[in-house]
């Protein structure tokens, strides 16, 4: 179905396999050779643009293992990257312990948290597991915020630049490198995931859960387990952001950032690997363009005060809707027909 | 002592108002299974709108309100007509995040009409205070919870007496059969759209009228969430119950913990609330236990 005709397979490992034919493996090989020049010809501003969106990439897909293929739905995201960036900073910063001991022990944590949030999910869904990681994700901000001693408060945290083996990581250029090595790390590890027991588990339960639970499946366990594995992810995203903008205060995660992810995944497309990278590669890249646009227009037309901040979240809210009204499936829906196309052309039938 | 009577009054005033708020997202709840995350932003556009046209237009106060009401009305029938009909029988995930996409889209429309984040609206209320005891309640507080109070006694008598209330309570309960019966469901959805919107735009002119317009308003949103959870999703009387219950604990926990703990602590209980009671007993007080079948 994914492939083109005359491909055959005579083992079950080729079957299994993600890269299958010369193509997939030459074009992934020029994806690399792009993604490792990338610092070469971007400057300074479009790389912090490829880390912002590496970084996404990494929630974006945590969110995605516990929405599109659990089917749990969570609008505490921008909480858990908070936990994650906040014990990060606060271990690298206040501790002084090496960076590598920071992430770990900021995804750690954040899974935790998220897991202690995640309880209620056994027993009840939809509407009601929106509100309590809601309420999960004002608790944390607030603690955040008035636990002093600990975070800086409303005042913020200095974090230090990422350090691994001696090498720091300051420049955009090097961190581009350790974001997307990061990144690349997380997709094929969601990628692999779906495809092996726990995966088809979260699948099941995403689609009917008492089904799920009468065939064998551990529903406590699994759930808590998508929500471990999601807010890990958010905590790994919120590491490298401390890391990445160096100092750290609540106003990156608001509650409208923990809608954006939400709004992400479902533009890139629920349930899919590649279904968080085209989303997050688009909404960073719509924000980039209107918060370019916003000034110019603003200026120009001699548009209302408001206008430049008023738009963005405008925009994200139409897009959201429009979305759901027209393509449920995500772009990544349309990306699967725009290859079935591709594969036939130009003879369809 | 003299601190606990003045904590008890205005909590169960204020949650008065919550439970008006939360008594619109009950409305669109039971009729058409939607659960409404924008609350918030519907009361933030709202007490927006309102200072729009009392303090920017000028207009008295009596037609400036009505303005309010009918700009409410106009709001949740657009809502309800170009978003969510178009998502009639779609999972529950897109129900709920479409919502989200509003809150989002009015969050931008607030931003780009109102750029400022403070405003104070003109004294709707008499601003005298009145001694209960030894508390001191100004009149703003015992008038919002008074108007609550009217509009639940009304809205009851609605459901009980008028027509379209009781298609509404039959919608709630089974819509094949309402259909079956000859009454229009989407009118009746868009006629819970609009009694959300309108109770949500009250309750906002309510809070802002004591406290001013913040962005704040829309964590009132979010506190009648917790209403409505500690109350059961489908239970007006959960609401109307659980709303003091919220405020008590809101005004009274706040004036008590804040010394132990840290200041804003009063934002936060309803949402503590909301954990605990996920724990508890997560259908709420009154709400209906949902028993799935495969």
């Amino acid at each position: 179905m994914d492939l083109p005709s005359g491909i055959r397979n005579y083992t079950y490992d080729r079957d299994m396999a993600i890269f299958r034919t010369k193509t997939h493996w030459s074009m992934l090989l020029i994806l690399f050779v792009i993604l490792g020049t990338l610092p070469l010809y971007l400057d300074n501003h479009w790389l912090s643009v490829a880390n912002l969106i590496g970084i996404t990439i990494i929630a974006a897909t945590g969110l995605n293992i516990l929405i599109g293929y659990c089917g749990q739905l969570s609008i505490g995201h921008a909480g858990f990257i908070a936990v994650g960036a906040y014990t990060s900073a606060v271990l690298t910063n206040r501790l002084e312990l090496p960076f590598l001991v920071g992430l770990i022990s900021a995804g750690l944590l954040s899974g935790f948290i998220g897991v202690v949030f995640g309880i209620p999910s056994v027993r009840v869904k939809g509407f009601y597991l929106a509100i309590s990681t809601i309420a999960a994700q004002i608790i944390i901000i607030w603690i955040i915020n008035h636990w002093e001693s600990v975070t800086g408060g409303f005042n913020g945290i200095v974090v230090p630049p990422a350090k691994i083996a001696g090498i720091t990581f300051v420049s955009q250029g090097s961190q581009f490198y350790l974001i997307i090595g990061i990144a690349i790390l997380v997709i094929f590890f969601a990628k692999n995931l779906a495809r092996t027991r726990v995966g088809r588990a979260f699948i099941a339960i995403r689609d009917n859960d008492l089904a799920a639970e009468v065939m064998g499946i551990n529903l406590f366990r699994y759930k808590l387990l998508a929500f471990f594995i999601g807010c890990f992810l958010a905590g790994i995203a919120g590491s490298l952001l401390a890391h990445w903008i160096g100092f750290m205060n609540t106003e990156n995660f608001r509650l409208t950032e923990s809608i954006l992810y939400v709004g992400i995944i479902i533009i890139g497309g629920l349930g899919s690997t590649i279904g968080p990278i085209l989303g997050v590669v688009f909404i960073r890249l719509l924000e980039k363009g209107i918060s370019f646009l916003a000034p110019t227009l603003e200026s120009t037309f001699d548009l209302p005060a408001g206008f430049t901040t008023g738009i963005g979240p405008m925009v994200f809210g139409i897009v959201i809707i429009l979305f759901l009204i027209l393509e449920p499936r995500g772009l990544a829906h349309r990306w699967q027909l725009f290859k079935a196309s591709y594969r036939l052309w130009p003879f369809s039938y | 002592m003299d601190e606990l009577l003045q904590y008890i009054i205005t909590g169960l005033t204020v949650g008065m108002v919550y439970a008006l708020i939360a008594l619109g997202f009950v409305f669109v709840w039971k009729s058409s299974g939607v659960a409404n995350l924008a609350l918030g932003q519907l009361v933030l556009i709202s007490s927006w709108f309102t200072y729009g046209m009392l303090v920017q237009v000028g207009l008295p106060a009596w037609i400036g309100l009505l303005l309010v009401i009918i700009f409410a009305m106009a709001l949740g029938w657009i809502t309800e007509r170009f978003v969510l009909r178009p998502l009639i029988a779609q999972p529950i995930l897109s129900l709920i995040t479409i919502t989200l996409g509003l809150a989002y889209l009015i969050e931008g429309l607030v931003n780009f009409i109102w750029p400022k984040s403070v405003a104070a609206l003109p004294h709707i209320f008499p601003q005298q205070t009145i001694h209960i005891g030894t508390a001191v309640v100004s009149m703003e507080y015992l008038l919002a919870a008074l108007i609550s109070l009217v509009l639940f006694i009304l809205l009851s008598l609605y459901f009980r007496y008028n027509r379209m209330g009781i298609a509404m309570r039959a919608t709630a309960d089974d819509q094949l059969a309402v259909q079956a019966c000859g009454i229009p469901v989407t009118k009746i959805f868009s006629r819970s759209w609009m009694f959300a919107c309108v109770l949500a735009a009250i309750g906002g002119v309510l809070m802002s009228s004591i406290g001013g317009i913040t962005y704040g308003l829309v964590h009132t949103g979010l506190k009648a969430f917790s209403v409505v959870i500690l109350g059961g999703l489908d239970s007006f009387l959960g609401a109307i119950i659980a709303g003091p219950i919220i405020g008590l604990a809101e005004n009274v926990g706040g004036g008590y913990l804040t010394p132990l703990t840290w200041p804003g602590v009063k934002d936060v209980i309803p949402f503590i609330i909301i954990i605990i009671v996920m724990f508890l007993k997560p259908y709420g007080l009154f709400g209906e236990e949902r028993i799935e079948r495969i």
